[in-house]
């Protein structure tokens, strides 16, 4: 796919409307490494990358014929993503209510340098610090989102994705310490 | 004050011994905060994670989640079976007691006619 170009995007989401599987397949090969990394940005956790990718892109596929305006897909698409992530980790909380042990336990930390630089385990630290929503909003700068398109997805004003972003900006420079030991 | 100024000096030393080497980048690094190398390396890492064949396996989880029945239509079979339910008993608990009028009915009828042969007689 022609993913600079927003015509191109357009007919092939409309083809994947009509059920066209090649098109839909074409969708998901297309986003399905920016929607992992976003998934990750958003989890911290390695292991939820495949599921939780795949439960976005089923609700995708099972949700695509009611999306209006094809152009607004990748906005739409996030808002799956953030939303089913979010989902994902209330439901956490909420299954550790009723779990003999605490969350140290439950979310045991990948070691350092297990996936990646020092400086990945510390963003990982860093994201893991900070509101889900907040992480929602840097994965989402991140993606290329603009303000307004992060406005739309969030349904909230481009001034409070502003201010947000900035107060989110400065926790995570806070909690990021490329030689913190995770 | 020889002996104060050698023990700054030695407490410096010692505070300067705990600092790990490539202190100064790591500081530097730190205040610049995560660079779009790092989130670059975040994307890729998750990448990774996804196993050949992801597309394919998403379609075919579509397809069957597809076959299954909606939500709202579990809920509309749900409100069918127990609106049957309810029919069935109103029905059989009416002819019950329809039948139990009869048979008393009956009985009383029995009744009546044995009253009137006997004061029939009596008269």
């Amino acid at each position: 796919m022609e993913s600079n170009s927003p015509t191109a995007l357009a007919d092939l989401v409309r083809r994947a409307q009509k059920g066209d599987e090649a098109a839909q397949r074409e969708l998901i090969i297309s986003y399905q490494h920016r929607v992992a990394g976003f998934v990750y940005a958003m989890t911290s956790r390695s292991d939820y990358v495949e599921d939780l990718s795949q439960q976005v892109f089923i609700k995708m596929v099972r949700a695509l014929d009611r999306l209006q305006a094809p152009a607004q897909f990748e906005s739409w698409l996030f808002r799956l993503a953030r939303n089913t992530c979010i989902d994902q980790l209330r439901r956490q909380k909420l299954r550790r209510i009723f779990l003999p042990f605490g969350e140290e336990h439950e979310n045991i930390p990948e070691p350092p340098g297990a996936v990646g630089s020092e400086e990945l385990d510390a963003l990982r630290h860093a994201l893991a610090q900070l509101r889900p929503q907040d992480r929602a909003l840097l994965a989402l700068v991140q993606e290329g989102r603009s303000h307004a398109e992060i406005a739309e997805t969030l349904s909230t004003s481009v001034a409070a994705v502003k201010a947000r972003l900035h107060r989110a900006r400065e926790h995570l420079r806070e909690h990021y310490q490329p030689d913190h030991e995770t | 004050m020889k002996p104060e100024k050698d023990a700054w000096n030695a407490l410096n030393a010692h505070a300067a011994a705990q600092l790990k080497g490539g202190f100064a980048d790591r500081v530097l690094r730190a205040a610049r905060g995560p660079q779009a190398e790092t989130w670059h390396e975040l994307n890729a890492a998750a990448a990774r994670q996804l196993r050949p064949g992801f597309a394919d396996r998403v379609l075919r989880a579509a397809r069957a989640a597809a076959d299954m029945p909606s939500l709202a239509s579990q809920f509309a079979l749900s409100a069918v079976t127990a609106a049957v339910c309810l029919a069935a008993v109103i029905f059989i608990h009416q002819r019950n007691v329809n039948a139990a009028d009869e048979r008393n009915l009956a009985e009383w009828r029995q009744v009546v006619s044995v009253a009137e042969e006997f004061e029939a007689g009596v008269l």
